[in-house]
């Protein structure tokens, strides 16, 4: 840390950084910087100045200020382990390959981000210190969209909101699958996070076909029927010929996935969202088992959300309003708040798609099914102006909308959220077993247990986001220190993350397995040997 | 923190039927650059990223009403490259700087707007 703590860092950054587009030309050596680990600072500078050779002045950044927004995170950082030395922007493939060319020749790792919205898990800081965010939002082109297969090829800079104003503009009968924060994100970096969200596209790298990547020696692979000559089915057929390799460049670090083919939801002519209302907290249970068969036989399409109570008070409400005690909030408090707002203590929202007479068919069976579980099955109607039931209809009908962000301010102003992922089987008594566990680890330390569950078809991503106050550096490293305990104690009952924040990265990692680590590495070994792109990502590297 | 609610879709032919029907560029891949904030393209006006933007959360049960306020500009610029607590950081390359800057002049001289409802 050159003796500079974090705060720090980002207290130097933020002076004045309302000018940084002029500082952009700054002498990288002015004042402290964050370089990699072993880079000495003339290196560093001779670096930086072939990379402005080839994206322009304007888009490097590589002092203090104008590196400022590309700190910015929410997950704990106490001992300030996780910040770049800069971030060079991209305009093309071609300026992808030959930054990777003076990234190999000063062995300069550089950490990709789509747009820099990875909200749960890091935003657009990078594993370790020093690395150099690539940040390839500039990449922003809608390179196509068929009207008749409903698959569209984009950059990465491409945004939900992007391609949702491209589907309104030109009156294309499609919808799209967004994550919570789709407006700001980028379509082909969630996807590569094998991120969810809630219409019957749920998942999606399920629904993505084709990619273009960027290897670490500069030659470029596209996957599936994309290498083939005269090719007219790329974002058509995902399996190609031999090995898949699509998957090798998710949660990864083996290539720069510079386009990504995905595939979108044909518009239904009728759509009917609801909402399931359950009492108790050990009702998860019960919901899950009620869910299951639903989800295997399709009769509910969509990505389901199990929403926690704290969950969906923490989204329009903060703390302070219920509770004042510095323990966890208990269950009883949490359970009047809730029904204060029209909530239960789990709040189960899933939709149906078709015509009229298909949900006509199918709505009396799943609502018979949830009523017998001791749910109350909620329509629009029932629910009037619920915010919470606008919000969860919006996304389950791909719609735009950040209000999640609203939970990040729940402990207070200073901005603190880190999301912890295990996956449960879709067996009731496992995310009951969850359930108990992370309420009893969380409580420990202080914090609330704000959970929501996405069902896929036969598990669950049980999804803790951990809420807490950054200002407050004693309650930071409480929250990191309750994240590793929830890792580690998840992880010995067989419970592991789907995804995890850069900052438990290795831990995850470490869960799935020497073997499992040792593949990895052999790969990286294999097509980056220099250890360029984004050492530490999945724990490889 | 009424919101208006989402009404079901309703209307139309199944799907394939619209698709088949609609005349849309059969089989013509359509192609287009989004809006770029690469500092190449045309700027987008302020009220398009107020939109499609801020306005998800300011003055809509996340974030603070920021419209009407006669914050300083410089103030706004501040926040959007620094984020503040719940609130990410926008980079250059999502806002450019010249977006920006007319972004924060706007917000800072706009009339509230009633049918903004926030904490």
């Amino acid at each position: 840390m050159n003796g500079f703590s974090r705060r720090d860092m980002l207290r130097a950054g933020a002076v004045g950084s309302a000018v940084m587009a002029s500082q952009a030309l700054a002498s990288p050596l002015n004042g402290t910087r964050m370089l990699p680990a072993e880079m000495d600072r003339d290196v560093f500078a001779a670096a930086i100045k072939e990379l402005r050779s080839i994206v322009g002045n304007d888009w490097v950044f590589a002092d203090a200020q104008s590196t400022v927004s590309y700190n910015k995170s929410f997950i704990p950082d106490p001992e300030g382990l996780y910040l770049p030395s800069g971030a060079v922007a991209p305009a093309s493939v071609e300026e992808v390959q030959a930054i990777l060319k003076v990234a190999n020749k000063y062995k300069l790792p550089m950490w990709p981000v789509s747009t820099g919205k990875n909200m749960g898990y890091g935003m657009a800081t990078p594993a370790s210190n020093g690395q150099m965010v690539l940040d390839l939002k500039r990449m922003n082109r809608i390179i196509e969209v068929d009207p008749d297969l409903g698959t569209a090829l984009v950059e990465p800079g491409v945004t939900y909101q992007d391609m949702h104003d491209y589907l309104e503009k030109h009156n294309l009968p499609f919808w799209l699958d967004v994550p919570t924060v789709g407006p700001i994100v980028s379509m082909l970096g969630n996807t590569l996070e094998r991120g969810v969200g809630y219409t019957p596209y749920g998942d999606h790298f399920m629904f993505q076909c084709g990619m273009e990547v960027v290897l670490p020696d500069g030659s470029i692979l596209k996957t599936g029927m994309g290498s083939v000559k005269n090719s007219t089915t790329w974002q058509a057929f995902k399996w190609g010929y031999g090995p898949y390799l699509d998957g090798l460049f998710t949660q990864s670090n083996f290539g720069i996935v510079t386009k990504l083919g995905m595939w979108l939801m044909p518009k239904p002519p009728v759509y009917k969202p609801f909402m399931v209302r359950h009492p108790d907290a050990d009702d998860i249970g019960k919901i899950t088992d009620t869910i299951r068969p639903f989800r295997m036989n399709n009769l509910i399409p969509n990505g389901v959300l199990i929403m926690g109570a704290a969950y969906q008070l923490a989204m329009f409400h903060r703390r302070e309003e219920f509770w004042s005690e510095e323990g966890s909030i208990p269950d009883d408090v949490v359970k009047k708040a809730a029904a204060k707002n029209g909530l239960g203590m789990w709040n189960t929202y899933f939709a149906l798609y078709g015509t009229d007479e298909i949900i006509a068919a199918t709505e009396p069976i799943i609502r018979g099914a949830f009523e017998a579980s001791g749910g109350e099955v909620l329509t629009e109607e029932d629910m009037g102006d619920s915010p919470w039931f606008h919000h969860h209809a919006t996304l389950m009908r791909g719609g735009m909308s950040l209000e999640e962000i609203g939970i990040v301010r729940w402990r207070g102003n200073g901005g603190g959220m880190v999301a912890f992922a295990p996956v449960a089987p879709a067996k009731g008594e496992e995310p009951k077993a969850q359930t108990v566990l992370a309420k009893e680890i969380m409580g420990k330390y202080n914090f609330d247990y704000a959970p929501a569950y996405a069902v896929g078809g036969r598990e669950l991503h049980h999804i803790i986001f951990l809420m807490f106050d950054k200002s407050d550096p004693e309650q930071e490293k409480r929250a990191a220190q309750c994240m590793e305990e929830m890792i580690t104690r998840f992880g010995e009952k067989g419970w592991c993350a789907y995804r995890s924040s850069i900052s438990t990265m290795d831990l995850v990692a470490d869960q799935y397995g020497d073997t499992n680590r040792q593949v990895n590495a052999r790969l990286k070994r294999t097509l980056d040997p220099n250890n360029i792109i984004a050492p530490g990502k999945q724990g490889i590297g | 923190m009424a919101q208006v609610p989402v009404r079901p879709v309703r209307g139309g032919l199944p799907a394939f039927l619209v698709l088949a029907g609609s005349g849309i560029a059969g089989g013509v891949l359509l192609a287009s650059c989004s809006a770029p904030a690469n500092g190449t393209a045309t700027p987008r006006e302020p009220e398009v990223i107020y939109d499609t933007t801020c306005g998800y959360c300011h003055g809509h049960n996340v974030g603070p009403i920021i419209r009407g306020r006669q914050l300083p500009a410089e103030t706004i610029e501040f926040f959007v490259r620094n984020g503040s607590g719940a609130m990410p950081a926008f980079k250059p390359t999502e806002i450019s700087p010249q977006e920006l800057s007319a972004l924060s002049e706007w917000i800072s001289t706009s009339k509230a707007d009633s049918t903004e409802h926030g904490q």
